[in-house]
C-alpha cells in the first residue's frame, strides 16, 4: 500500500545561499537558511505585506443538537465595502461547512480542493472521512503554504460517526479542536454575546436565536461586519439553512422606534 | 487609516428654491470599531447660517467652539448676524492660521445670504474654498456621494423634494462605507422655518 504524502510535500521555494561544503561533508542534513537581515520575522513581514485584513465575523459552536455555523455577508476593501452579499459559509459537502475570512480567493478555493479530497477518500475508502481528518487536510495544506501570503481563517464544522465536531484552521498553520470559535474583526463582540448566552442543553431554536444575535451585534459594532446574517445548523442528517435575515431589518426588530411626542421651537423669523 | 477616516464621517449640503438641505451620518467610531450612532457633526451658527465639520471629531468639536466663539464677539461688535459668505472666509482664514498644524476637517457651510438666495461651500483642512451651486460633500464616503449627487440632483427643487433627494443620496452612499453611516440627521432650511430629521438607515 502506497501512503499517500501529496499532503505533507513542500511547494515552498528554496530562497538564500547553499551551504555545501566542496569536498566536505557529505550526507549530514541541512537547511538552507533563507538570505534576509531579519530571520526570525520575515515570514511575518511577508505576509503582512500582501495580508488583507480579515474584516469579517463569522462563528460556530458545539452543543446538544449539533453544530451552529453562522457569519455576516459583508466584504470590504480598506473603507469601501465591496459587497453586501458574500457567501461565506461554504457547504464542503452535504454534511459539511466551512466559513470564510480573510481573502476570499484563498478561502474558496481551498474549501473546494478540499471537497474534491474529501470525495476522494471516500471512493478509496467506503466511508465518510471524519471531520478531524478533513480539518487536517486543509491544515496540512496550509502549512506548506506558509509564509507565501494565503489568508484563511476557516472553521471545519461537520456531523461524522462520532458526533459534532468543529476545528478552526488558519493559514499560519495552526489547528484547534474546539466548542466554540468566532473569527473575524467583529469576534470579540460575538463573542461577548455568545460567551454569556450559551448553555450546551439548547434546542435548535435557541441556538439559532443566540447565532443570530451575536452576527447582528457584531455587525452593529465592527465596521467591517455587515450585510445578511446567515446560520445554518448541522445536524446528523446534515446541514441545512435556517435563516438569512438583512442585518439592517434586524436593528429595528430587537430596537422597535416607538414614536414620541417631539417638542418643537416655534421661533419667530427675525427681520432684516 | 489615515487621520481623516479614523473617526469616519459624511456629509452633504445641497441647494434647492429659496432653501438648502445639509445633512450628516450619525456615526462616531475609532477605526472599524463603532463608539457612538447619535454623534452631532452639524451645528447651527444662527438661524441661517448651519456649519458641518468632517473628519476628526475632536478638531471638529474644537474648531465649532472657536468660531461660535468669533461669531459671538461679531454679534456683539455689528449687532446682527454674519452673512454666510462672511462666515465661510471666516473659516477659512481660521483654518489656514494653522497651515504647518493643521485642524484635519473638512468644513461644509450652508446658509441663506441676502435675499435668501442659498449659499453653500466646502473647504478643505488648510482652508480653500470651494463655492458651488448645487451641491457640495465631504466625509469618508465623499466619492461615493459625488456620485450620488451628481445622479440626483436638479435645480429648483422645493423643500420637501429636496429633503428626499439629500436623503436617498446620503443613505445609499453610506450604505458603500464602512466607516459612516448609522442613521442619519437632515436639516431643511427655507427663509421661514427650520426642519430637522433623523434618518432611520441600516445599522451595520
Amino acid at each position: 500500500m502506497k501512503l499517500d504524502t501529496s499532503g505533507l510535500e513542500s511547494v515552498a521555494p528554496f530562497l538564500g545561499v547553499s551551504s555545501e561544503l566542496v569536498g566536505g561533508l557529505s550526507g549530514a542534513p541541512y537547511f538552507e537558511l533563507p538570505n534576509t537581515a531579519n530571520f526570525d520575522r520575515f515570514q511575518k513581514d511577508a505576509i503582512q505585506m500582501v495580508k488583507p485584513a480579515k474584516g469579517t465575523t463569522t462563528l460556530a459552536f458545539i452543543f446538544k443538537e449539533g453544530v451552529m455555523v453562522a457569519a455576516d455577508s459583508r466584504a470590504s476593501m480598506g473603507g469601501y465595502i465591496s459587497s453586501q452579499s458574500v457567501k461565506k459559509i461554504i457547504e464542503i459537502n452535504p454534511y459539511m461547512l466551512g466559513t470564510m475570512a480573510g481573502g476570499a480567493a484563498d478561502c474558496q478555493f481551498w474549501h473546494r480542493n478540499l471537497g474534491i479530497k474529501c470525495r476522494l477518500h471516500e471512493l478509496a475508502n467506503k466511508r465518510r472521512i471524519s471531520v478531524t481528518g478533513a480539518s487536517k487536510l486543509l491544515a496540512n495544506i496550509l502549512y506548506s503554504y506558509r509564509g507565501m501570503g494565503l489568508s484563511v481563517g476557516t472553521m471545519i464544522a461537520g456531523w461524522d460517526e462520532t458526533g459534532p465536531g468543529l476545528y478552526y484552521v488558519d493559514s499560519e498553520g495552526g489547528r484547534l479542536k474546539g466548542n466554540r470559535f468566532s473569527v473575524g474583526s467583529g469576534s470579540p463582540y460575538a463573542y461577548g454575546v455568545l460567551d454569556s448566552g450559551y448553555h450546551y442543553d439548547m434546542s435548535v431554536e435557541e441556538a439559532a436565536e443566540l447565532a443570530r444575535r451575536a452576527i447582528y451585534h457584531a455587525t452593529f459594532r465592527d465596521g467591517a461586519s455587515g450585510g445578511v446574517a446567515s446560520v445554518y445548523h448541522v445536524g446528523s442528517e446534515g446541514w441545512k439553512k435556517l435563516s438569512g435575515d438583512d442585518v439592517g431589518e434586524l436593528y429595528y426588530m430587537y430596537n422597535p422606534i416607538t414614536p414620541s411626542t417631539v417638542e418643537q421651537e416655534m421661533t419667530d423669523v427675525a427681520g432684516p | 487609516m489615515s487621520i481623516f477616516e479614523y473617526n469616519g464621517s459624511a456629509l452633504i449640503a445641497m441647494v434647492g428654491k429659496n432653501c438648502f438641505a445639509i445633512a450628516s451620518d450619525r456615526r462616531l467610531g475609532v477605526q472599524l470599531q463603532t463608539i457612538a450612532t447619535d454623534f452631532q457633526r452639524i451645528y447651527k451658527i444662527h438661524d441661517k447660517v448651519f456649519l458641518g465639520l468632517s473628519g476628526l471629531g475632536t478638531d471638529a468639536q474644537t474648531l465649532y467652539q472657536r468660531l461660535v466663539f468669533r461669531h459671538k464677539l461679531y454679534q456683539l461688535r455689528e449687532e446682527r448676524d454674519m452673512k454666510p459668505e462672511t462666515f465661510a472666509s471666516l473659516v477659512s482664514a481660521l483654518l489656514y492660521e494653522k497651515r504647518f498644524g493643521p485642524y484635519f476637517c473638512q468644513p461644509v457651510i450652508a446658509g441663506l445670504g441676502d435675499e435668501d438666495k442659498p449659499f453653500i461651500c466646502t473647504m478643505d483642512s488648510i482652508g480653500a474654498k470651494e463655492l458651488a451651486k448645487d451641491f457640495v460633500v465631504a466625509g469618508t464616503a465623499s466619492e461615493s456621494l459625488y456620485g450620488a449627487c451628481e445622479a440626483m440632483f436638479r435645480p429648483d427643487m422645493e423643500p420637501e423634494e429636496l429633503f428626499e433627494i439629500v436623503s436617498q443620496a446620503l443613505l445609499s452612499s453610506v450604505d458603500r462605507d464602512c466607516l459612516s453611516g448609522w442613521g442619519g440627521h437632515v436639516y431643511v432650511v427655507t427663509p421661514t422655518e427650520v426642519r430637522e430629521r433623523i434618518l432611520k438607515g441600516r445599522m451595520d
